[in-house]
């Protein structure tokens, strides 16, 4: 299988580069695999999981958002956070679950940003999910 | 002449001051040291997005993204970004006189200010300036997730029409001992014309438009985030310099307050020899 190179950026950490076959990401329409050779583009990527199957292994990711970009065969992640599915903190997503949890049921008291309190609940449900893999 | 002791206070005084400085000295440069490496780790994801968005918004009708849209200036927003804390040399001064200067051309009545760090939230409060909100208090444990916070409300209000520009003020760390003052335009989103070649055979998805519309508050987090950093960076830079010119100052002064001290007590030697001298040339 053709292999390609695989960079994932972040505005906190840059990831080291490394030599992959396969990458699965959450698209805005669905997820979307990328194979070697694959035709140049941006796409964007939603809350989701992130896999990456490399000659040795196969790893998971939790990322809260951002967009590939494929340039001759050279991928490249720009996300806002990556997170590996070992490395999740998983009481930090459940407090986040449960902090969501309170404003919903307290909705009416104050305003509550709708769109935020979406996207925060769905991140945390994202992390959870992927922490089990 | 002054009085022995209270030149030996004053030395000491000075000698534990000089303590004090050096230290502060120390941690600023550890907490630079910190965030230039932060620097140095956002340069690639800004410079890619900035890349990807160039590559589009030749493309994409301006009027349909709100954060493009361009109207004539009847309010403007300032985001102006200082520290918490002062003894960092002319960081905060220089900052707001900049500041002031072209929130006045413009008329202090059709300015929202956005305030980061306590500097800027005093100085204007004290002077009634039109302050929309600040922001205090987070320098020490900076994250990400404050430049996504702050640009939401800054963004906001540019969206809901609220201002029609947003100008961002802050400190651009060139190296330890130069930062230069920056006053950009943040919004509407400016590019460069020439710089955007075509790349054709290119997919998008989805569509152009919907990329923009996601790419653009990204990137507006990590201008953000940026701008933050290269003020922190600067004004750990500028304390570390202040401290180490402190430092060096309490020094001199000691220098000169000890040759004070020893002239002095010499002086009261040879006062005490001449009495001895003169009672006994007087007996005899």
């Amino acid at each position: 299988m053709g292999h390609f190179t695989l960079d994932i950026v972040t505005p906190t950490q840059n990831l080291d580069v490394i030599e992959v076959n396969y990458v699965r990401c959450p698209g805005i329409d669905g997820s979307f695999g990328i194979m070697a050779n694959h035709q140049d583009g941006v796409f964007s990527l939603d809350i989701g999981e992130i896999m990456i199957q490399s000659e040795s292994d196969t790893k998971f990711y939790s990322t809260s958002g951002g967009f590939a970009e494929i340039n001759e065969n050279e991928v490249c992640l720009l996300v806002e956070t990556i997170e590996s599915s070992s490395d999740i903190d998983i009481s930090r997503a459940e407090s986040a679950l449960q902090r969501v949890n309170e404003r919903k049921t307290k909705r009416n008291v104050e305003d509550v940003d709708e769109v935020r309190m979406e996207s925060s609940l769905s991140r945390a449900l994202n992390r959870l999910r992927v922490a089990k893999r | 002449m002054a009085n022995l002791k209270d030149i030996r206070d004053r030395i000491k005084s000075v000698k534990s001051i000089q303590k004090v400085t050096k230290a502060m000295k120390m941690v600023a440069a550890a907490k630079m040291r910190k965030a230039q490496e932060r620097m140095e780790q956002a340069r690639p994801y800004t410079y890619r997005l900035v890349n990807v968005i160039h590559h589009l918004l030749p493309d994409v009708n301006r009027a349909l993204l709100p954060l493009l849209d361009i109207r004539p200036i009847q309010r403007v927003g300032y985001v102006v970004v200082t520290s918490d804390r002062g003894l960092a040399g002319s960081f905060n001064t220089n900052i707001i006189k900049k500041a002031e200067l072209e929130i006045n051309e413009i008329g202090k009545e059709n300015v929202d200010l956005f305030c980061i760090g306590k500097k800027a939230r005093d100085y204007f409060t004290r002077r009634n300036y039109n302050i929309i909100q600040s922001h205090i208090e987070f320098w020490n444990d900076l994250e990400f997730q404050h430049a996504t916070k702050i640009g939401e409300k800054i963004i906001n209000h540019f969206v809901s029409k609220k201002v029609d520009e947003i100008h961002v003020c802050y400190n651009e760390f060139v190296n330890v001992a130069t930062q230069t003052i920056q006053s950009e335009q943040l919004l509407p989103l400016e590019y460069n014309q020439e710089e955007s070649s075509n790349v054709s055979n290119r997919l998008y998805e989805p569509s152009k438009e919907k990329l923009t519309k996601s790419l653009i508050p990204r990137h507006l987090n990590v201008q953000m985030w940026k701008y933050l950093l290269e003020s922190y960076a600067s004004e750990q830079a500028a304390r570390m310099i202040a401290m180490e010119n402190a430092t060096d100052n309490a020094e001199d002064m000691v220098k000169n307050l000890t040759l004070e001290f020893n002239k002095a007590r010499q002086a009261s030697i040879t006062k005490e020899m001449l009495e001895i001298v003169g009672g006994a040339e007087a007996l005899k």
